[in-house]
């Protein structure tokens, strides 16, 4: 037989996502079965992470819903050069997250509604754990200096500032800040992550 | 390069810096080649950090964010980025050079991006591939499972069996069982499209990691083992032997 084969291969490019990206544009054009897709590849991400930082469940949906439109909105906006559709949304979302976190800490609404460590451990346990990407993320956070990683996590799934972490930690400024630095380039060799 | 502002690229794609430091860090980064290469590769790393945490979101979440996009304007692209522009051409040049034909790969049936977003258990194989993840993808693992009749059995009368039905974008429909108690599927393949010499079926068990081999789909059923709640069955055509990843887009997705 001499069907035509389908060479759109999945990992054509090895930096690139040909779908995600090639999706994006197609969002940026108005096209809403792309973004059905789009969410269907995005929403478990997006919410996990903001979920992570907020915790609490109901706003962590609002601002999930926030990102993923702010997805379709701004897809124009999206540029495959500079780098992966997955980073640019997750950028979105966790940025989103943080603004949350800042305004509600400025506002002191956060301490009252603040969640016990309970809520925590439901989250561990929701978290996709078996995944390979998961203990690879575990493995290499292993593989940090505990001030690398308690900063890092501190910073990314916390949502603190620096100089917040740097308190938390009872070290300088300048060391949180150069410890994130080193523990994030350290994270990104153990991952092989291309850029 | 300023030192101390360049150090603050990790602290930057963390969002652990102030509103004031993060303007005046996005006006040095114009000017920083090194700094802008460094925040790339980190950001990337970042995601990895967020892609680890991936939770199904509340089902109800998708209705609301879908409608909204009809009352939601777009922003238009930043113009005059011609460079964008040609890309984008290049692009869409691509995408029509693979669309397939219509009569091999007929229209996807309706109900298939609803499938694929709903069945967001966790994030879909997509999401983890277009982070590379497929690199890190199970090893080698080709063992196609030679099922017996009583291990279908099995699971296809499970008091928890599942059964989710799709065409396939190569003719015919598959359909696959699964028991989430006994974490196996079936999956079982009618009318599809016959493949030229050196080309098989391949079933793969799809997880927020990744893809992994359930074997070749040499006869109609297949039973698929180590299932986890959220993971999807695919089917792609790949050369004679298998893959150890797909190397194609799917013919069909199904949920388990």
């Amino acid at each position: 037989m001499s069907r035509p084969e389908r060479r759109h291969a999945l990992h054509s490019e090895p930096d690139q996502e040909p779908d995600l990206s090639a999706l994006l544009a197609q969002v940026a054009r108005g096209d809403h079965r792309a973004f059905e897709l789009v969410y269907g590849e995005l929403a478990g991400p997006v919410y996990g992470v903001v979920r992570q930082v907020l915790r609490d469940p109901a706003q962590s949906e609002e601002v999930a819903q926030e990102v993923l439109l702010e997805i379709w909105r701004t897809a124009s906006r999206f540029d495959p050069d500079r780098g992966s559709a997955a980073a640019w949304a997750l950028t979105i979302a966790h940025r989103r997250a943080v603004d949350r976190v800042r305004t509600e800490s400025a506002s002191s609404r956060r301490e009252q509604k603040a969640a016990p460590d309970l809520v925590h451990e439901q989250d561990v346990a929701e978290v996709v754990t078996t995944s390979l990407e998961c203990q690879r993320v575990r493995r290499c956070l292993d593989s940090l200096t505990e001030l690398q990683r308690e900063s890092i996590k501190l910073a990314y799934y916390r949502g603190y500032s620096y100089p917040q972490v740097a308190q938390l930690l009872g070290v300088a400024l300048g060391t949180v800040k150069t410890r994130i630095r080193d523990g994030l380039i350290r994270m990104r060799d153990c991952m092989e992550v291309t850029w | 390069m300023r030192d101390d502002l360049h150090v603050l690229t990790g602290s930057y794609v963390l969002d652990a810096i102030s509103d004031g430091e993060r303007e005046e860090f996005e006006r040095h980064l114009q000017a920083c080649l090194s700094c802008d290469a460094e925040v790339r590769g980190l950001r990337e790393t970042a995601a990895r950090l967020a892609l680890a945490r991936t939770v199904a979101p509340p089902a109800r979440m998708e209705q609301r964010v879908l409608a909204a996009t009809y009352q939601t304007r777009q922003l238009p692209p930043v113009a005059g980025d011609h460079l964008r522009t040609a890309r984008e051409r290049r692009r869409v040049q691509a995408e029509r050079v693979f669309a397939p034909r219509p009569a091999y790969w007929p229209p996807r049936p309706a109900s298939w991006p609803r499938r694929l977003a709903v069945a967001a258990a966790a994030a879909s194989v997509a999401a983890a591939v277009s982070l590379g993840v497929a690199q890190l993808s199970t090893q080698h693992q080709l063992d196609t499972v030679r099922a017996s009749g009583a291990e279908i059995a099995r699971v296809v009368t499970a008091p928890d069996a599942h059964v989710a039905t799709a065409r396939t974008g190569a003719r015919g429909s598959v359909t696959v069982v699964t028991s989430a108690a006994l974490r196996e599927s079936v999956v079982s393949a009618t009318g599809m499209a016959a493949l030229a010499a050196g080309r098989v079926y391949q079933v793969w068990v799809m997880s927020p990691a990744g893809a992994r081999s359930a074997g070749l789909l040499t006869g109609t059923q297949l039973l698929a083992s180590a299932v986890a709640p959220g993971d999807r069955i695919g089917i792609t055509v790949e050369p004679a032997g298998g893959t150890t990843r797909p190397t194609t887009t799917p013919v069909a997705v199904l949920s388990t």
